[in-house]
């Protein structure tokens, strides 16, 4: 741990600074931009203001999804409460990443609820959820690989801007301003999370480890109010990792976000989340803090199997 | 590092000298050249506009259109529709020829609407298949509906008059001792209008709509995610590129002076998508320079077949210029995708950053040496 307090302060005096202009950058340049998310919001869906002034609430309740006969989401209720870090785990197939689909609007819910801040997201499509503030990274890179990194970044803003084709297309000096303001905030995201030297290079060349922070940054750049991580740090090493978990700690910290994270590496499970809910083919199987949720028998059985246990039978149905 | 441009340029600092340049190459050819190439350069600029608009489409959003040369003829022909009196069975609204050249674009585009929710809905190589049906369809109309578009003799195009200057070859311009006829004069209306649509092109590419654009390309999912509609951007794509192609078609018959079915036919729709393959998919510079090859091969052959083996002229039992030119780009488009993924216009990105990457390996930044591998 204080190898990587070492390590991080190796590179930091220059992060260090920038770290602190990026949180005067957020809170300087917040009033105009927290107007402009405000508006975008109204736009969107008839909420009352005193909502819109902290983060709102996500309700999982009843959630359902199937898929031509295999049921990888039953009845998965959860709360992610404002500002807090909420982990989902499992063994592989368990529906995690379903579950992110779902509240991203990707795939339908076949049954259940999700509410956000007032409105139901099962019935949105994945532009609409992103409007309300919901931001994702994807398990797999889904950086645009021919774009550079800071136009990856600026697709972030795209639902915080409005240049159509025709002033994009004629340059209206309105456009360029709106470009240019929007810019500078990406750039600053971009050193928030540490991608500002490579913001030139074409997202498909940089190293997997900047990609993942890249996606991080572009999804932190949409200004969200929640943000879904489907495992920030798989295939990452051990340096990666730390730096990771440090950006999104940072991250919560700062911007007041609510985090639902999906994630295999349970010490940053463990350091980072304030509530675990563990899923178990499709089914939530267990939940609450952290230190509980790891001694609890029935995650124990989910993770090493049940071999040794003498299980009951009705037990047995779910689990290998 | 900070101190970067905040929205890129058209011409860099160090490259001025492509401003004087590229005016000589625009403005200058008609003082110099003969009818033939005027022609030739008319159709390159005309077929670039519409280059330009199919990859915005297929290079930039990609989404498959065969039905491109389908709103060229709708360009071309709202144009002669739009512009004609009516006279001996045909009909035509006489508007003036300005107006008529404004409403051939949004006939286009009218008409590029009219097919989004198709083309909202379906993905890149299935748009390609339902759009070629837009070629049968444009056929058959183009064919049958005689009063309007002439049948299979097709239709003389009325020229274009603005405020009172006309562009055919009405007698009386001389500029520098050289007589400007309809060639002449057209050659500087191309040119005022492939210039602006490409600056237009480029903004667009280089703004919001664009990087929305490339990421629906790339990743779909993650481009609904971040907040495209992804269908709406389809679809409005789709409504943009067909009014670019309604302005080529409307220059396109112009230059021709008559328009005929035949030409809008299949061939002409592959014609385009090589074009845009050999040039670059997905930027504005590789549509022009796909263009100009794909419209000039065949010109060159035609004029220097004589000297060429295999090449002779059409009828006579070897391969006529045309053919030769389909073989030929067919080569040519073999040889692009094999060694210059982006097209004759990342040549030249290529050799640049083939030097900057030789410079940059030279030292590595703290942040990368930690990520190498140990």
């Amino acid at each position: 741990m204080s190898e990587a307090n070492r390590g991080a302060r190796g590179v930091a005096p220059s992060q260090e600074t920038e770290l602190s202009e990026a949180n005067r950058g957020t809170r300087g340049v917040a009033p105009s931009q927290e107007t402009e998310l405000s508006e975008a919001n109204r736009g969107t869906r008839g909420v009352d203001p005193s909502q819109e002034a902290e983060p709102g609430e996500l309700v999982v309740s009843g959630l359902t999804v199937r898929f031509a006969g295999l049921t990888a989401l039953d009845d998965v209720d959860f709360t992610v409460a404002p500002g807090s870090v909420h982990a989902i785990i499992g063994p592989n197939g368990a529906g995690k990443s379903t579950c992110f689909n779902v509240l991203s609007g990707v795939y339908r819910a076949s049954g259940g609820s999700v509410r956000f801040g007032g409105a139901e997201l099962t019935s949105l499509p994945p532009h609409r959820i992103a409007a309300l503030g919901v931001a994702r990274t994807f398990q797999n890179i889904a950086l645009s690989r021919h774009q550079t990194a800071e136009d990856n970044l600026m697709l972030g803003r795209h639902r915080l801007t409005r240049a159509g084709f025709a002033s994009a297309g004629l340059r209206t000096p309105w456009a360029r301003r709106e470009d240019a303001r929007h810019r500078a905030r990406v750039r600053e995201i971009a050193r928030f999370v540490g991608v500002d030297e490579h913001l030139a290079a074409p997202a498909g060349t940089l190293p997997y480890g900047v990609q993942k922070r890249l996606e991080l940054a572009r999804a932190l750049a949409m200004e969200p109010r929640l943000l879904l991580l489907d495992e920030p740090v798989a295939g990452m090493n051990g340096g990666e990792r730390r730096r990771m978990a440090e950006v999104i700690a940072r991250a919560r910290a700062d911007l007041g976000l609510s985090i639902l994270l999906v994630e295999h590496d349970m010490g940053m499970v463990m350091r980072l989340a304030d509530e675990v809910t563990v899923l178990d083919f499709g089914k939530r199987i267990a939940g609450g803090e952290p230190e509980r949720v790891q001694r609890d028998p029935a995650v124990i059985r989910a993770y090493l199997g049940a071999a040794h246990e003498p299980a009951a039978p009705s037990h047995g149905e779910g689990n290998p | 590092m900070s101190e970067r441009r905040t929205s890129p340029r058209l011409i860099g600092p160090g490259r001025w000298w492509l401003v004087p340049v590229g005016f000589a190459v625009m403005l200058l050819p008609p003082f110099y050249l003969d009818a033939f190439w005027l022609q030739t350069g008319l159709f390159a600029m005309s077929a670039a506009i519409g280059a330009i608009g199919l990859n915005l489409l297929t290079g930039s959003t990609g989404q498959l259109s065969m039905g491109h040369a389908f709103f060229l003829a709708v360009g071309a022909y709202g144009y002669v529709y739009l512009a004609s009196s009516p006279e001996d069975g045909m009909t035509g609204l006489g508007l003036p020829t300005p107006l008529a050249f404004l409403g051939a674009i949004v006939l286009a585009g009218v008409a590029g609407g009219a097919f989004s929710p198709i083309a909202g809905r379906l993905r890149g190589v299935y748009l390609g298949i339902a759009s070629l049906a837009l070629i049968f369809i444009g056929q058959h109309v183009l064919f049958n509906a005689e009063s309007v578009t002439g049948g299979f003799n097709g239709r003389n195009v009325p020229p274009l008059e603005i405020f009172g200057f006309s562009f055919d070859d009405s007698p009386g311009v001389v500029v520098l001792n050289v007589p400007f006829g309809a060639l002449e004069r057209l050659w500087f209306l191309a040119v005022a209008l492939l210039v602006p649509a490409a600056w237009i092109a480029r903004g667009i590419l280089r703004g919001r709509p664009g990087r929305a654009m490339n990421t629906i390309r790339d990743h779909e999912v993650a481009a609904a995610v971040m907040g495209v509609p992804v269908a709406r951007y389809r679809a409005g794509v789709f409504v943009l590129s067909s009014m670019y192609a309604g302005a080529a078609g409307a220059l396109l018959a112009l230059a021709f002076r008559r328009t005929v079915p035949d030409y809008f036919g299949m061939f002409l729709a592959l014609d385009y998508l090589a074009m845009i393959v050999i040039g670059g998919l997905g930027s504005v510079a590789g549509a022009v320079a796909g263009a100009v090859f794909v419209s000039v091969l065949p010109q060159l052959l035609t004029r220097f077949g004589d000297d060429l083996p295999m090449v002779a002229a059409p009828g006579s039992g070897g391969v006529s210029p045309a053919e030769a030119a389909r073989i030929l780009y067919g080569a040519a488009v073999v040889a692009v995708v094999l060694f210059l993924p982006r097209g004759l216009a990342g040549v030249w990105p290529m050799l640049r950053s083939a030097a900057s990457r030789r410079r940059a390996s030279r030292h590595l930044t703290p942040l990368e040496k930690e990520e190498q591998p140990a």
